[in-house]
């Protein structure tokens, strides 16, 4: 191995899980050094959260060896993990939102500190150490999900961790954080603490790791240095088919004007107006938080806007619900599948029929074979991968569970999709299927909005682009001929711009 | 997903086992109930007890039913106790006056307009969570609560006070119409099976369950969840109304107080039962079990003669029992 120190703080070796029909894990085997960062990399259900699971202590392994700093390790709790020096920041923060910061590091060890007065000044101490300003007396509410991200570091930190585990730390960063916490992780670095960093970001995968291992169904296909992979060799060792492209190429016919937006106004957004065409998909681009989702959600009636004048085919209508949005051929995919879209204790087949209770009903009763036709069906065109129909939807990958959300809307098939970060947290291969679904939705005459956190796939799927800025809109490009960094200006509020 | 498997991986015998008690523990319950109070104590089992219980669920069965609508919607009813005590008293007193059939639907009516505040509370006040739920009918309560003791006068009213024909109200009460089947367990079954097909089987009770489960989504997928929230309220009301009269026709009384304790024991029989607080899942067949095991656990303890104090104490470690369950099929 080429990068890294030379020492093995953590060495797993052979180490298998199975449960009863599935082998979770096959043998598995990877080194982390000391000081390095370590990244693994898989689609999802290739064993990565079932190993750090068991690193953890959450689950047990059936066979192998775990070493950690030198000594055999079976841990059993999450809590004994930490203690040795094996830190866990999970994607969803385990932080509680009612306390301070300085509450939140030290939690449950305020004696140990000696009161809430050293808890605070430790607390001080930790975050200064990573260049975090935030004032330790601040409500864990109150801050940003980098913040919180920070609290959690300081909170590994205080265990004097040999080792943290990120999982997945920037599905909800912005840019601007991301090369915080990328700072943050330099500095980690320094002082000689080890990190594995799980993504499916493979621009993170390429910017700061030394070393990376590609996981695919239980196994550890390949470990390398970064600087020894390829892009392209990295996906198609993680979907384990080659990828010839990222993206599938842009379609190009556009169309007549299908709807116009003319300045919608709320508390967060200022006389925002736009065009959208058949056959177009139309990116927004900004930071999170610059009004991206409120301007689709004001245009869907999901939330109360005033003022503004709606044109569906030069007709002005208002839209007052997104049942009415619906019937006039609107169709909205949130941003927060578990919490917007999916009912998660339903089946596929409810999560999907959900959208055309109508189709399948008459005078108000439903018909089952009608609901049933209409669950395989949508499983069938979208290859939504699942056990059957009936199964819930929650024991699905991401990926499919967004599959589920499309092919409710394909079942009506409106005439303006609105997909409000399609491609969160999920992999690379679903990712592409998403994006050909995109392709045929605005091949058959369909219209897209997209609102994206990762630049290169709203800049790859859009026929034209978008900045949004606190609210208003800066700047129209065309990203085929528009260079990325005069898309980012405008996005960041530093000029404005036309095309 | 591993979780699954794990589960799929146990032989047949057990996975039927752990399916019967972690989703059917109420039937258990039951089967265990009966079997002991059958051995300890002889009388359970005879003829004359029997049909005491039966007649003895039908109040709390209708309310149980009503609540279920509400609780698949994600909400609460702690109104029900209100609209009990003014449907009792306000029916009863028209029964001299108007004769018994409008006193009847009057009583109905009383119970569907309760519901259809509550909802509207709700609805205007924009609240969304089943703990805002929780005071606004609450609030309710005490108000319907008022209602009918200005209109009561707080006095106790009794059929003999009223010379106009009641045998209707009778029948209710106490009548039978084959055998030992009383009138009021006709009217449980056919009331179950309407909603039993209004809950499984229509697009309404589907968009209630959709509700329930996830609000947001439901109404970013275009499902009204507004009118959802105002149909379980009002067939909450409805079905409150209902019990109310076939309480007051089996005892021929009606006070304002005579729904106290109705709510609690309505929540306690649909979360026994097996219908998920969260919302979304469950069914009016789970709390038909989730009161046969309250009523038949009063009843076993009365005749084993286990103090009135001490079988609260039961209910509330059921009521405990039941939550903790609920929460461990949720992970």
């Amino acid at each position: 191995m080429a990068a890294g120190g030379s020492e093995v703080i953590l060495s797993i070796r052979d180490v298998s899980k199975s449960f009863p029909g599935v082998k979770a894990l096959d043998r598995v085997s990877i080194d982390v050094r000391r000081g390095i960062v370590h990244g693994i990399v898989g689609e999802n259900g290739a064993g990565k959260s079932t190993l750090m699971k068991i690193l953890s202590g959450v689950y047990q392994k059936d066979g192998g060896t775990i070493e950690f700093d030198g000594a055999h390790v079976e841990h059993t709790s999450p809590h004994e993990s930490m203690q040795s020096g094996l830190a866990i920041i999970y994607q969803e923060l385990n932080l509680v939102n009612t306390m301070s910061v300085g509450e939140n590091v030290f939690l449950g060890r305020f004696k140990e500190m000696k009161g809430m007065r050293g808890t605070h000044a430790k607390a001080r101490e930790l975050l200064d150490s990573i260049g975090c300003k935030v004032p330790t007396t601040r409500l864990v509410a109150d801050l940003s999900v980098s913040e919180k991200q920070m609290v959690e570091i300081c909170k590994a930190l205080s265990f004097s961790s040999k080792l943290i585990i990120m999982d997945e730390p920037s599905s909800s960063l912005t840019g601007e954080e991301m090369a915080q916490l990328v700072t943050i992780i330099r500095q980690l670095k320094e002082k000689g603490i080890s990190i594995i960093y799980i993504s499916h970001k493979l621009d993170e995968i390429f910017q700061f790791c030394d070393v990376v291992s590609v996981m695919r169904d239980g196994r550890v296909v390949d470990t390398k240095a970064v600087a020894e992979f390829t892009r392209n060799e990295l996906i198609s060792k993680m979907v384990g088919r080659t990828i010839e492209n990222e993206y599938p190429p842009r379609p190009h016919s556009v169309g007549d004007v299908v709807m116009e937006v003319r300045s919608i106004n709320t508390h967060k957004l200022h006389d925002v107006s736009f065009t959208l065409h058949k056959g177009e998909i139309l990116g927004l681009v900004g930071l999170v938080g610059a009004g991206r989702t409120e301007i689709v959600r004001a245009i869907y009636g999901a939330d109360k806007a005033r003022g503004h004048e709606v044109l569906l085919g030069g007709k002005p209508v208002v839209i007052r619900t997104p049942r009415h949005a619906k019937e006039l051929g609107i169709g909205l995919i949130p941003e927060d599948r578990k919490l917007q879209g999916l009912v998660l204790i339903f089946s596929v087949e409810s999560n999907i029929s959900m959208g055309s209770i109508r189709k399948f009903s008459r005078f108000g009763f439903i018909r089952r074979s009608l609901e049933k036709g209409i669950g395989a069906r949508q499983v069938e065109a979208l290859s939504i991968k699942t056990p059957s129909a009936r199964t819930g939807v929650s024991n699905l990958s991401g990926g499919n569970q967004q599959k589920v959300i499309v092919g409710r809307w394909m079942e009506i098939s409106p005439q303006i999709f609105i997909m409000d970060e399609p491609t969160r947290g999920i992999d690379v291969g679903a990712k592409y299927e998403i994006y050909l679904l995109m392709k045929r939705i605005v091949e058959a005459g369909g219209s897209i909005i997209l609102i994206s956190s990762e630049l290169p796939e709203v800049l790859n799927m859009s026929n034209r682009v978008l900045t949004v800025f606190e609210g208003r809109i800066t700047g129209e490009f065309d990203p085929e001929k528009t260079p990325v960094d005069e898309i980012m200006k405008a996005a960041l509020g530093l000029e404005g711009g036309a095309a | 997903m591993a979780e699954i498997a794990l589960r799929m991986g146990k032989n047949p015998v057990a996975r039927a086992a752990e399916v019967l008690f972690r989703d059917y523990l109420v039937l258990v319950m039951i089967a265990v109930l009966v079997a002991i109070t059958a051995i300890v104590e002889p009388k359970f089992l005879t003829e004359r007890n029997l049909t005491n219980i039966i007649r003895q669920f039908g109040p709390l069965m209708m309310v149980s039913l009503g609540m279920t609508f509400v609780i698949l919607g994600n909400f609460i009813d702690l109104s029900v106790a209100g609209i009990m005590n003014l449907v009792a008293v306000v029916a009863i007193s028209l029964i001299g006056p108007w004769g018994q059939v409008p006193a009847l639907l009057m009583g109905l009516a009383i119970g569907a307009g309760c519901g259809a505040l509550n909802a509207a509370a709700i609805l205007t006040s924009g609240a969304l969570t089943q703990a805002e739920a929780l005071f606004l009918t609450f609030g309710m309560s005490t108000v319907f609560s008022a209602f009918a003791l200005l209109y009561s006068g707080g006095v106790t009213q009794h059929f003999w006070e009223t010379k106009a024909s009641k045998a209707m109200f009778e029948t209710i009460g106490s009548g039978t119409v084959v055998g030992p089947i009383s009138a009021s367990f006709v009217i449980f079954l056919v009331v179950l099976v309407i909603l039993w097909v209004f809950q499984t089987k229509t697009t309404e009770g589907r968009a209630i369950s959709l509700t329930g489960g996830n609000k947001t989504a439901a109404r970013l997928s275009g499902i009204r969840i507004k009118r959802s929230i105002f149909v379980i309220y009002v067939v909450c009301g409805l079905m409150t109304a209902l019990g109310a009269i076939i309480l007051f026709s089996r005892t021929t009384t009606a006070t304002p107080v005579l729904g106290a304790g109705f709510e609690t024991n309505a929540i306690l029989a649909v979360v026994v039962g097996g219908t998920t607080l969260r919302g979304g899942k469950g069914s009016v067949l789970r709390t038909v079990m989730g009161v046969l095991l309250l009523i038949l656990m009063s009843n076993c303890l009365d005749l084993i003669g286990v103090s009135t104090y001490l079988q609260v104490v039961t209910k509330g470690a059921i009521l405990i029992l039941a939550i903790w369950l609920d929460n461990r099929k949720q992970v």
